[in-house]
């Protein structure tokens, strides 16, 4: 186990590298630089500014000086788009609110998606089933950017229950809408493998023995059908994790969370190279460390995986 | 959204067994197919959709891009769905007809959807059957490769691919198909690993077949039905992909449309007295998506039956 | 404005002294003042000499004062200077700064701007906006920027703490003008050596505007709070102004009616059913900026291009009502000239095709094609460029179908920003969408654009509109220059003008004295103030 985390960790750095790398590069690639505006810089003005931000030095050395940067001073290096900040504080500014109302939403797919699917596997064929499967199927295809903007509508436009966008650490009620927006296609996802996984489960031999001998319902459930039947949600935590963030993007977008969603892409649109560059290796970072847990958490629960 | 892996292992594994059985699955499969409800419903609901999608643009009486400038500038007045003036479905913003607009839509978001799933089969499928098949080292780099590339965020590479390029059809094809063949190859490098010491591919190897021979004869037909079932699930999810770049508005050009752009251009207008917009598309995207859900679900279910 | 701006603005200084802000008969101030404003994204830089964007400058006209500041008629008065001279020549100007405070306490020094516009030059500061000292003609501007020449050696000195003197290259109409500029703005020396780049966060930032900023957080909101060290902070009666980022315009409107923003733009073809539902709060007013389809002339454009007949026939057919009546539908007006309709002294030339009807016009298009050698059925092909959003769009979309029926076929070709400036300033594209600010309300700031060595992205060139723009600068009447030189664009079809933007927005009406005529909807948040419902 613990040789296994480690060979997962070994291969984490060259990966990142790589992901460094092909960004880099096609980020250079790309036509129109972190300068090109409205207006059309004197010849003069944009080859101050190339020096400033080392732009005019060969790719593989700016590719270098940047890894040296990041390796050596765990510097991302200046904005190109936003001057006054660093890379470093511009993640470091909203990096906590996407992690924030990610992990809320993460929870929250989770807790009510494992609660419906198993309560529809527990109830197979009734009406709660019927509606579990539903309303999972239906907030499956739901896209949140459909979902987002009628979330203001109904909630701070007709009924002024909630704020209609912004961010605050200190007042839950501006996380209510971006975690409803962002969880539920994946609580539904979760609640339909949960479901299935657990009607499987129910059918299978050790319960029907646990239930013969007796052992009270509720019982049975938790101590013997709930444990396997988490196998395959587990599996898809991973992914979900990862298309999270990939989903901020669209809460970033309506909600002024002012999370690190927006910023990759507009720093993307926008050709500032340093916030981009420091979102993606954030990002591969965290997809790297979150499927490995996922990895470990799996094998704790299911003892015949072996590493 | 995402396919539930554990499933499409068990039905790998299951697969495996009956080819050892010796008997073909496809014929029982089949049996059980046509007796689900849910998956006839959705065939049913897929098969109308194409339908609509190939001779629906014969019933319009606008073309997907000509302004209607008797509807223009009062569209939430003028431009409802209406069969006096031919516009079924309403207009756009602009006075175009919706109804042409969903029609040419959804050939468009079909077609990404199945050439995206079928790019990411058919990679997935050979690169995870040459894997299993040449087995070794080539086999551990191969999947190491695998491994590397699983925990790279697709979704800001597919964003920069499109910024970089340049945003055509023919790079969202080959970008959304890219992003999602690396589970495919998994599960087709196991089944392959269990296929490749078996009496006919033995037999064949011992004949001189040369190696990409036994895999494109030998290995990959015998693969098909974990194949079918992963890409009639795949369709959906390259669907939403695409709407998902149509929102960020890198999706494809204008007069063209797809069922995101059109999705994303009635979301922006919900308040405005102009719900037709949103519905329309919403509506053939959420069906055509269940339709594919409950047909991927019951061929995996007719080729892996639980309940035996 | 003519070139005797400079004289007239002078005794328009010494005629009227600094306004204050006065709520009108019967009004009675409400007790909470704050205003909050729409803003469409992060606000990129605070700092002057770093500032590119709107976003950028109505938050620093906050935060900071030049030697000049705008009424609500865009008329330059009294800023920090409370008089200034003009020498004979034109060429040097003498400004008298009055007794103000950075909010730190300090004394605003001349010294603050002769270190500030040094600031902006330097290529060490690497400013993307140092060419806007070059637009002042601000004498050895260019040199220094070019790195040729010392900062020290900039046309700007302090004679004294409270004398400034600015040297310029030639004599320059609009001068005085571009000190509103968020560029041409003092910054505290001291403030900016202690803190380098990080000046400008909310806990080190110091200032000399009517507010301070009291908090920032990108991509969400901005905070200011009245600053008491404001020399005419005694007239100053917003307490607290917030801008709110919310990226989707149409999630902002809806914001806006639940009562979250106090003013927001009006997304394009919403402007009629607003206006009809709350006539109080729905507003359009002049807004200085041209749209255009720019032709590329160069050599690497398409061949077909460099006969005027297509231009011509394009322009011609181009139905301009439509777009501004049924698919902006917010107070545009159509433009036949490059010049915005509202520009000061700007009076459009007689004739040319602005006076035509739509069918004439088309009926010309046609002849002008057949001539050419082109129609229906051996169509023109070219591509349009724009960049992505919705109102691009929407206009290109309606062009495309405009040109059509004449056999100009078109081919829609959307591309992010960044590639769409990048092709237009290489001259890569055929046909791309444009569009032009007034940087100060005077015809030739657009008519510049189109001079040979201009920004011009298109490179069409003749001679004689070059020459008319060098004697426009120092001549007496300019009007006959500026009609000549749009009848030349007229005759000559650089690009096809498409309308003249308006300003399109919903305004709380308890907020007063938001300036109704600024051209450039220059705002300072010190002259509006919250009525009481």
């Amino acid at each position: 186990m613990f040789a296994f985390v480690l060979r997962r960790l070994a291969v984490a750095i060259p990966t990142l590298l790589l992901l460094i790398v092909f960004s880099f590069t096609l980020m250079h690639l790309a036509p129109g630089g972190p300068f090109t505006g409205e207006r059309a810089l004197p010849p003069q003005v944009l080859a101050n500014l190339e020096a400033q931000y080392g732009l005019n030095d060969p790719l593989w050395l700016q590719i270098w000086n940047y890894l040296v940067g990041i390796v050596l001073h765990f510097d991302f290096g200046p904005s190109f788009v936003y001057p006054d900040r660093t890379v470093n504080q511009l993640i470091a500014a909203g990096f906590p609110v996407t992690l924030t109302y990610g992990a809320l939403s993460f929870a929250a797919a989770v807790i009510f998606g494992v609660s419906l699917g198993a309560i529809a596997a527990i109830r197979h064929n009734s009406w709660v089933d019927y509606l579990a499967v539903g309303v999972s199927i239906g907030a499956q295809v739901l896209p949140n950017f459909v979902m987002a903007p009628l979330l203001v509508l109904v909630f701070t436009l007709w009924y002024g229950l909630l704020p209609g966008g912004g961010w605050s650490f200190d007042d839950p009620s501006f996380w209510i809408m971006p975690v409803i927006a962002l969880a539920t296609s994946y609580m539904a996802s979760i609640a339909r493998i949960t479901r299935s996984s657990m009607l499987e489960v129910l059918g299978s031999n050790h319960i029907r023995t646990a239930r013969a001998k007796g052992m009270p319902e509720h019982r049975v459930i938790l101590r013997h059908a709930l444990k396997p039947a988490m196998l395959p949600v587990i599996s898809y935590l991973g992914p979900v994790f990862v298309s999270m963030i990939t989903g901020s993007v669209v809460i970033d977008i309506y909600f002024s969370t002012g999370g690190i969603g927006k910023a990759f892409v507009d720093s993307a649109l926008n050709r500032d190279y340093a916030v981009m560059m420091g979102v993606t290796i954030l990002v591969g970072a965290l997809t790297i460390l979150f499927n490995l847990i996922v990895d470990v958490l799996y094998a704790w629960i299911d003892p015949k995986i072996r590493y | 959204m995402v396919i539930d892996q554990s499933k499409m292992q068990s039905l790998s594994d299951r697969l495996v067994q009956d080819e050892v059985k010796g008997r073909s699955p496809w014929a029982d499969a089949r049996r059980r197919f046509w007796k689900n409800k849910a998956a006839m419903t959705g065939l049913t609901i897929l098969v109308l959709v194409v339908i609509f999608a190939i001779i629906g643009g014969r019933f319009a009486q606008w073309s997907n891009e000509e302004l209607d400038f008797s509807v223009m500038g009062q569209v939430a007045q003028m431009g409802q769905p209406s069969l006096e003036n031919g516009h079924y479905f309403g207009t756009d913003n602009l006075g175009r007809d919706l109804y042409a607009r969903v029609v040419q839509g959804t050939q468009v978001s079909l077609m990404v959807g199945v050439v995206g799933a079928a790019i990411a089969v058919v990679v997935g499928t050979l690169y995870g059957a040459t894997a299993g098949y040449v087995g070794g080292r080539t086999d551990q780099l191969m999947m190491r490769t695998v491994d590397i590339l699983m925990s790279i965020p697709y979704m800001f590479v597919l964003i920069l691919l499109l910024v970089m390029f340049g945003r055509s059809m023919s790079m969202l094809f080959l970008g959304i198909g890219l992003i999602s063949w690396l589970d495919m190859s998994r599960i087709v490098r196991g089944q392959t690993l269990s296929l490749k010491n078996r009496e006919f591919i033995e037999a064949a190897r011992a004949t001189g077949v040369p190696a990409w021979r036994i895999i494109i004869r030998h290995i990959v037909p015998n693969l098909l039905g974990v194949v079918a079932v992963y890409a009639t699930l795949l369709v959906p999810l390259m669907i939403l992909t695409e709407s998902f770049i149509s929102f960020l508005g890198l999706g494809v050009q204008e007069p063209l449309t797809s069922w995101g752009a059109l999705i994303s251009e009635g979301a922006g207008t919900m308040n405005y007295g102009t719900l037709w917009q949103l519905l329309f598309p919403l509506f053939f995207f959420v069906i055509t998506l269940f339709g594919f859900f409950f047909v991927g679900d019951g061929l995996r279910d007719a080729l892996d039956p639980k309940e035996r | 404005m003519t070139r005797f701006l400079a004289s007239t603005a002078l005794a328009a200084l010494l005629a009227f002294p600094a306004h204050a802000v006065q709520p009108a008969e019967g009004e009675t101030l409400a007790e909470n003042q704050t205003y909050t404003y729409w803003l469409l994204d992060a606000i990129k830089s605070l700092d002057p000499a770093k500032n590119t964007d709107v976003e950028g400058s109505d938050a620093l006209r906050q935060l900071f004062e030049g030697l000049l500041i705008e009424d609500a008629q865009g008329n330059m008065i009294p800023g920090v200077a409370e008089s200034h001279e003009v020498s004979e020549d034109g060429l040097t100007y003498t400004f008298h700064l009055r007794d103000a405070n950075w909010s730190n306490g300090d004394p605003v020094t001349a010294g603050d701007f002769v270190y500030a516009w040094q600031r902006v030059v330097k290529p060490e500061t690497a400013s993307e906006y140092a060419w806007y000292m070059e637009l002042m003609n601000i004498a050895n501007a260019s040199e220094i920027i070019a790195g040729e020449m010392e900062p020290d050696q900039l046309g700007v000195r302090a004679i004294d703490d409270k004398t400034l003197e600015v040297t310029l290259t030639e004599p320059t109409p609009y001068f005085l003008s571009t000190l509103s500029h968020t560029t041409a703005y003092p910054v505290p020396q001291s403030v900016v050596e202690e803190h380098g780049d990080a000046w400008v966060q909310p806990e080190n930032i110091v200032g000399n505007g009517a507010y301070t900023l009291a908090s920032h957080n990108l991509g969400v909101d901005i905070v200011f709070e009245k600053n008491p060290e404001y020399w005419d902070a005694d007239n100053v009666i917003m307490q607290t102004v917030r801008g709110v980022t919310v990226n989707d315009n149409n999630v902002a409107l809806t914001r806006y009616q639940a009562g979250e923003l106090d003013r927001v733009q009006i997304p394009a073809g919403q402007y009629p059913r607003l206006e009809q539902e709350s006539p109080e709060e729905a507003t359009s007013v002049p807004y200085g900026c041209s749209y255009a389809y720019i032709f590329n002339l160069s050599e690497k454009g398409p061949e077909v291009l460099k006969d005027n007949r297509v231009r011509e026939a394009m322009a011609l057919s181009l139905n301009r009502d439509v777009i501004v009546d049924q698919i902006l539908q917010g107070g545009q007006e159509p433009a036949y000239t490059w010049v915005h309709w509202a520009i000061n002294g700007f009076a459009a030339p007689e004739g040319g095709m602005a006076e035509m009807t739509q069918e004439e016009r088309n009926e010309r298009a046609r002849e002008l094609l057949a001539e050419a050698g082109y129609g229906p059925d051996n169509p023109v092909r070219l591509s349009l460029q724009y960049n992505t959003d919705e109102n691009h769009r929407l206009l290109a979309i309606a062009a495309q179908q405009f040109w059509r029926p004449l056999g100009i076929e078109i081919e829609l070709n959307n591309v992010e920003w960044k590639v769409h400036t990048d092709r237009l300033q290489n001259q890569d594209f055929e046909v791309a969408r444009y569009a032009w600010c007034a940087d100060y309300n005077e015809a030739s700031t657009f008519l510049d654009w189109f001079r040979t060595d201009g920004y011009n992205s298109g490179k069409w060139s003749n001679e004689e509109y070059d020459q008319l723009l060098a004697q426009a600068a120092t001549a007496d009447d300019t009007t006959p220059i500026y009609q000549r030189a749009e009848a030349i664009l007229d005759e000559e079809n650089p690009a096809v003008f498409v309308y003249h933007y308006a300003k399109v927005d919903m305004i709380n009406p308890a907020i007063k004295g938001l300036p109704r005529e600024n051209l450039r909807n220059t705002w300072y948040a010190k002259d509006i103030y919250r009525t009481a419902e």
